[in-house]
């Protein structure tokens, strides 16, 4: 069998111990912990089994849904933009940042650039670089691949591949830092680094995860914070998204939300949970809504593909991926598939073409990746249709599209054989007197390796007697006897974990923050209670939203406060190098808690709290006890008519580097909550 | 007397026998009459599953237009060639009106060996014995594709004087995947590695599986490289006493 580029991708994937042990630590973690997160929803196969009828309802009629977004997001004050395929697209960037630059009047452009899987789609780093326009990847592993010129090796963990010493390497070479193998003091050398890209970018940059046709939202998710940052400090916001990444309304964004998180990440909600609804104050928002084959894949056998919601736990049960990483899922012409794993196998075909149909091949059915898709989408059925040919018009005549023509001869000869069922007989027959011939003693014997069963194993030889000519037509029963002790099976009733115990909201609410490495303090005096704090860090000065705390008292006990973003408080110390004193420390109202998850609620409004809670590196939010709600859905008329608004669930984080925890990458490292006991009669 | 049709499967009929023959014997002491319809030679799943729908078909049609000729269930020792008469002949007859009803019909008679014993007859018990550890490898197109696990377990707890040991990992695809081996041995070779080494871990002598192309594939790993467990079907083991 010729071997092909793809397969020598793959020999180099699996002879690679390095990448090897980082692959089966991705899948091995990933995959327990989102069994640890579902365990917290019991019902989750019926809210799976709604996900898929809503993205199928959304699917069938996406161009009303658009239609209804596009309304909103205009009468929101957003500038919506269409692309039909990767080149509109990437010039509708271009024409965006000569604008801002035009503006600027003097310097070259800077964009920061949240993680987008379309932008990789579209390769649009490497278009704007030709133009002089300046990139720079936000997220740590995007940051880390891009450093590398490297294209990311997983949707949810680009630089899954890499180890810490590489990454060190990497560091010292292209940032000029000492050679340090310890990951929080490279996630806080890349907090500098990018810090300083935040607040001197021209352009934020990101994806969406997913835009609500009925208000216009964006919803946009990250753990780092780093989605916050370019969507709330550069003055210009431009969102790129895939056309089919919408749902109906906030209510089915709520479901999507237990269960993205819990199937990417294992988390019962990303870190920062984004709703943005108008730009904000002295900003411009734009959102590029892009087809690039999309509509063809609405309209091909593949349309099924369009539900994926990019969770990447496909990819991470893949036993296919774990051999490979994202490098190694290339096309014909060795280019590297913007979309790896199971899905990417069906959607970079599906998306552009021939090219990548050759993944498809790669596959044994085995359905770990559906019995983990919680939209539940048929990505066997939908591989097999790949490599029918129904990926692509051209491919409408390929039968065995990707498959090697060696396979393809043994496979046209075995139909044929089979399609007669006298000369399958003889065939049988004459195959096992070839096997007894070649191999008179044993049951097993050695086949060469070109075969592709030779390879790694033995073949059997055929029996002598198939079981054809063993059959006669005897009905008299010639079993053995045995005693029969016919029982009937105990219905296997599964044990459900018993639901919602008598734990109050406040408990739940404490303890699930606190499990995030997240701070509760209960209060009835919140004033006195964070002087006390900040005295015992040592800290004087803080960005304070109006009308949270009393601010005479404040000025009493020597705490200065500002409510406008502030160079002081925006570029303080990193906590890699943490100087009591120059500490940085945001304070904000928190509309909601939520008990379920941990999560508190910041609006936007007067005294920049979005601002607040996330460049410091403390944020202390006030919260009052009767204002914990359940869970998500009951939060989402909160923040129907709010310009912007995010769902904070513990402290910025990310896990970018061998898959290690790792607190405070771009948002706050520490989260306090002061719990205000507001109940009558207390 | 309850007429089972048996579809013998091309892997189990040509290296196979003494499976379909432990089946046959398994479902006469149950006082079922069993057929062998003349002219079943393969359902079709090796082309499908690799794309080659124009070579499927005729099979497709051929199996159906066998077991047409028949009433009653039908029954199989392997969950992908029921998976293939369930569920891929519907797609792969989608756009032809004439035969799609007659795969869906084909389809309802459609059972795995063990599915058939435990959901449709209702036994869990076939007095079965067997003196010694075993461990059993769920393969991935019945345990995900048609959704039959516990079903194989049940009638493996109640053998007796086995002891059943849970093999790690043991959702894990061995690797074999039909065409794919072929196409792409090097995967297919790592997965067969893993399997062994957890199949090494129970220090169980005998892997049961309920599919003879896994079978075919983790047996033939385990000669290569000279190891000394066996790989057996479950009928083999059920018929055993």
């Amino acid at each position: 069998m010729s071997t092909t580029s793809f397969r020598s991708r793959i020999r180099e994937s699996i002879a690679n111990e390095t990448l090897q042990k980082a692959l089966d630590a991705n899948a091995e973690r990933r995959l327990k912990g989102r069994a640890a997160a579902f365990e917290s929803i019991p019902d989750w196969s019926e809210r799976r089994q709604r996900a898929h009828e809503i993205r199928t309802d959304v699917i069938e009629r996406l161009n009303d849904y658009l239609a209804q977004f596009i309304g909103n997001l205009e009468k929101n004050g957003v500038i919506v933009h269409r692309a039909q395929d990767a080149a509109e697209a990437i010039q509708m960037i271009l024409d965006i940042s000569q604008e801002v630059k035009r503006e600027k009047g003097k310097g070259d452009i800077l964009i920061a650039k949240s993680k987008s899987m379309v932008s990789e789609e579209i390769a649009l780093n490497h278009i704007l670089e030709k133009h002089d326009i300046k990139v720079v990847e936000t997220d740590l592993g995007e940051y880390i691949v891009q450093l590398r010129h490297e294209r990311p090796s997983h949707i949810i963990t680009p630089a899954v591949h890499l180890t810490r010493a590489q990454v060190a390497k990497l560091f010292q070479e292209k940032l000029g830092t000492p050679y340090m193998e310890d990951i929080p003091v490279l996630t806080a050398t890349a907090r500098k680094v990018l810090r300083e890209v935040f607040l001197t970018a021209d352009i934020g940059f990101s994806g969406v995860n997913f835009g609500v046709a009925e208000t216009g939202a964006l919803c946009i998710i990250t753990n780092e914070g780093n989605g916050r940052m370019v969507t709330t400090i550069p003055p210009v916001h431009i969102a790129l998204m895939g056309m089919e990444r919408l749902v109906p309304n906030l209510d089915d964004l709520t479901l999507m939300l237990s269960l993205l998180p819990r199937s990417a990440t294992g988390q019962k909600l990303t870190v920062y949970t984004q709703l943005l609804h108008k730009p904000l104050a002295n900003q411009t928002r734009h959102l590029i809504i892009l087809d690039n084959g999309r509509t063809r894949l609405r309209n091909s056998p593949l349309r099924e593909s369009l539900y994926c919601i990019r969770c990447g736990a496909c990819l991470n049960a893949c036993p296919v991926f774990r051999e490979l990483s994202g490098h190694a899922y290339i096309g014909a012409d060795n280019s590297i598939a913007p979309y790896p794993g199971p899905i990417g196998s069906v959607i970079s075909p599906g998306l552009l073409g021939e090219n990548y149909v050759q993944l498809a091949q790669a596959s044994s059915l085995c359905g770990a990746c559906k019995e983990v898709c919680p939209v539940d989408i048929d990505l066997p059925k939908l591989l097999t249709r790949v490599r029918a040919g129904q990926a692509t018009k051209e491919g409408k005549k390929k039968n065995g599209a990707g498959l090697s023509p060696l396979s393809k001869f043994f496979m046209r000869i075995y139909s044929r054989v089979a399609r007669n069922p006298r000369l399958f007989a003889v065939s049988q027959r004459l195959a096992a007197a070839g096997t007894h011939l070649v191999s008179p003693f044993s049951n097993m014997f050695r086949i060469p390796a070109f075969t592709g069963w030779g390879y790694s194993k033995d073949f059997p030889r055929f029996a002598s007697r198939p079981f054809r000519s063993r059959w006669k037509n005897d009905d008299s029963g010639n079993g053995k006897s045995v005693n029969w002790d016919i029982q009937q099976v105990e219905s296997q009733a599964i044990n459900l974990p018993t639901d919602q115990s008598t734990v109050s909201p406040t408990d739940s609410f404490t303890a699930e923050l606190t499990a995030l490495g997240g701070h509760v303090t209960q209060t009835k005096n919140v004033t006195g209670s964070i002087i006390e704090f900040l005295k015992s860090r040592g800290i004087d000065r803080i960005h304070l939203e109006p009308n949270t705390l009393d601010e005479s008292i404040l000025q009493k006990a020597g705490i200065t406060s500002t409510n406008i973003p502030d160079t002081g408080i925006l570029s303080g110390a990193t906590p890699h190098f943490p100087v009591q004193s120059s500490e940085t420390c945001g304070v904000t109202k928190a509309i909601c808690g939520l008990a379920d998850t941990g999560s508190i609620l910041i609006v936007d409004g007067e005294g920049s709290p979005l601002h607040a809670s996330l460049l410091p590196e403390i944020h202390l939010a006030v919260l009052k006890k009767s204002d914990i709600l359940p869970s998500l859905p009951d939060a989402m008329d909160l923040i129907r008519d709010k310009s912007a608004a995010v769902f904070i669930t513990g402290a910025s984080r990310t896990a970018d580097i061998e898959m290690t925890l790792t607190i405070g990458v771009h948002g706050p490292g520490e989260v306090h909550v002061f719990l205000v006991d507001d109940s009558m009669g207390q | 007397m309850t007429e089972v049709q048996l579809f013998i499967t091309c892997l189990v009929d040509s290296f196979f026998p003494q499976t379909g023959e432990a089946i046959v014997d398994i479902l006469h002491r149950l006082g079922l009459s069993v057929d062998f319809p003349a002219g079943q030679t393969c359902c079709g799943q090796p082309a499908f599953n690799a794309g080659l729908r124009a070579e499927a078909r005729p099979l497709a049609e051929q199996t159906i237009r066998v077991f047409e000729k028949t009433s009653g269930d039908i029954v199989m020792p392997s969950g992908s060639c029921a998976h293939m008469m369930k569920h891929n002949y519907p797609e792969l007859f989608a756009d032809d009106p004439a035969w799609l009803p007659r795969a869906k019909a084909l389809g309802e008679r459609v059972f795995e060996f063990t599915e058939y014993l435990v959901d449709r007859l209702g036994v869990t018990d076939l007095g079965a014995r067997w003196d010694g550890v075993l461990t059993y490898h769920p393969s991935c197109h019945l345990s995900r594709g048609m959704n039959i696990d516990r079903q194989p377990r049940a009638l493996l707890a109640n053998i007796r004087g086995a002891t059943i040991v849970d093999l790690p990992n043991a959702e894990e695809c061995c690797g074999f995947g039909g065409v794919m081996s072929m196409e792409h041995p090097e995967l297919s070779a790592e997965w067969l590695k893993r399997k062994i080494s957890n199949l090494e871990e129970t220090k169980s002598p005998i892997l049961v599986v309920a599919e003879a192309g896994c079978l075919m594939h983790i047996a033939g790993g385990l000669h290569r490289q000279g190891k000394s467990q066996r790989v057996v079907h479950i009928a083999e083991i059920l018929n055993h006493v």
